[in-house]
């Protein structure tokens, strides 16, 4: 599915990356920890080609990020911060990113819109909306184009109570109908619950990656974070 | 197609469609009546003392007139418009993230380029032919009317230096990020290119602004030299290259 080889990637005489390796196989649910700065985000903008890496390789479905146009068919990508038009409605600017992917499923659209909560504000201008609301579009987005991989950055941040169950709802439709995630997170608690996997990224490199079930033999996912986070500081 | 929508729909929601327009037709009609009544508006403006005007000067034709619109209007404020109108075109969604949110779609880097160029040029060709056409109308009434054919043909040679002019303007958006700074590169680079325009034979086939200079000559003397077709293949060689550039320094992520 998705395939990372020795990703290296520096700004300036920063080594950010020094050399990810990271296999995301279908159906699963990977949560992407990390402290700050770890490089997270700089890894998911190489995937995305948000940012060319300096070396290395990354496929999904066997297709090369090389390939970009059909490579970029295979994945959705939620960035931190999401950039919409101010002037335009959240209705319109879904139309616009579904037209983008060639995809139409307006039934879809309007259960996930209710799920979401977003029935009263779907017509309003993007400039009236806040972090979190940007956040509930762009999962609604990504939902309803259902790509192969999903790609978030920080998914859960500014979500609601009711925006949180949505997703996790469905994230779970999504998988089970074969779709696959790879998100970065600080929410050890939520990706002890909803993710089946944890790469654990430090210093530029993955430092584990491992199936939640046998990383929680070993206690908390909290717990396993602050012994990495000490040991190889 | 989604992306050309887009940029319709931004151009909707930022009045460009209608200013731009306005502006144009305002300025195509400024030169006939300008022309026509200057003796008068000299006059109400203080007398003509110190000014001499000469009563044996012959009232100028309306190709004359009409070719001093492309000469003096659009040239000019025209294309001063234009690159302010323009600048922000990618410079705008670079700043604003948008650039790279689109990039990062199943979109090419080429779909999303000539969407904006075209969509940009659409208007601008829009816009000149409004303002030419009106100046046309009142040219034709207040002085003589010069013939369909030759007025077109100079607005298509004239809608070929638009094109460079936009693709351009989109260029100098791609590469810097000041959007004062684009509009003054832009307008100085343009307007060295119309003025150097007709200096040298040679230098007139690598000069898009020649085709803006053809434009005046057809309307002048409805001469369509053969060798202009060497020029307008030029300029669209140009653009090519353009826009060649655009792609590279936008896929190596150079913004």
């Amino acid at each position: 599915m998705l395939k990372v080889e020795n990703l290296q990637k520096s700004y300036g005489s920063q080594d950010v990356l020094k050399s990810v390796e990271l296999k995301v196989e279908k159906g699963e649910i990977v949560g992407f920890v990390g402290g700050n700065g770890a490089g997270k985000t700089t890894t998911l903008n190489c995937i995305t080609g948000l940012v060319e890496q300096d070396n290395g390789k990354v496929t999904i479905n066997n297709v090369p990020k090389s390939q970009s146009l059909d490579y970029k068919k295979q994945f959705y990508f939620i960035p931190d911060t999401i950039h919409v038009f101010s002037n335009i409605t959240a209705y319109d600017w879904i139309h616009f990113v579904l037209k983008l992917y060639e995809k139409k499923d307006e039934s879809k659209l309007k259960s996930l819109i209710t799920s979401f909560g977003m029935e009263a504000s779907i017509d309003k201008p993007l400039g009236t909306y806040s972090y979190g609301m940007l956040h509930k579009m762009a999962l609604i987005t990504a939902f309803t184009i259902c790509p192969p991989i999903l790609i978030m950055d920080e998914p859960l941040n500014g979500l609601d109570p009711l925006a949180v169950v949505a997703f996790k709802n469905c994230m779970k439709d999504y998988v089970e109908n074969g779709g696959t995630i790879l998100f970065s997170t600080h929410l050890l608690d939520v990706a002890e619950k909803i993710c089946q996997s944890i790469a654990f990224l430090k210093d530029g490199k993955i430092v584990l990656h491992e199936r939640l079930e046998n990383l929680l033999v070993d206690g908390s996912l909290e717990t396993i974070f602050l012994e990495k986070q000490a040991n190889d500081s | 197609m989604a992306l050309s929508k887009k940029e319709v729909t931004q151009m909707t929601k930022e009045f460009k469609i209608v200013w731009l327009p306005i502006v144009f037709i305002l300025l195509g009609l400024t030169q006939p009546i300008m022309m026509y009544y200057m003796p008068v508006i000299l006059q109400s403006m203080g007398g003509v003392e110190g000014i001499m005007i000469d009563p044996t000067m012959a009232k100028p034709n309306g190709s004359e007139v009409l070719a001093s619109t492309l000469n003096s209007q659009f040239d000019q404020l025209g294309i001063i418009i234009l690159a302010v109108a323009t600048m922000g075109i990618i410079q705008g969604e670079k700043a604003n993230g948008m650039m790279a949110f689109i990039l990062t779609r199943p979109v090419s880097i080429s779909s999303y380029l000539n969407s904006k160029i075209i969509v940009h040029y659409i208007l601008a060709v829009f816009c000149i032919a409004l303002g030419y056409g009106m100046s046309y109308g009142y040219t034709s009434y207040l002085f003589t009317t010069v013939p369909v054919m030759q007025g077109l043909l100079a607005l298509a040679l004239y809608c070929v230096w638009l094109l460079f002019v936009i693709t351009f303007v989109a260029m100098m958006s791609t590469f810097f990020n000041s959007s004062a700074f684009i509009a003054l590169v832009s307008i100085v680079v343009l307007f060295i290119c119309r003025f150097i325009a007709g200096l040298h034979p040679f230098l007139d086939v690598v000069n898009p602004a020649s085709n803006s200079l053809h434009a005046t000559i057809v309307l002048m003397s409805g001469d369509m030299k053969a060798w202009y077709g060497i020029h307008i293949a030029v300029t669209m060689l140009l653009v090519i290259w353009m826009i060649a550039t655009m792609h590279h320094f936008i896929a190596k992520k150079k913004f």
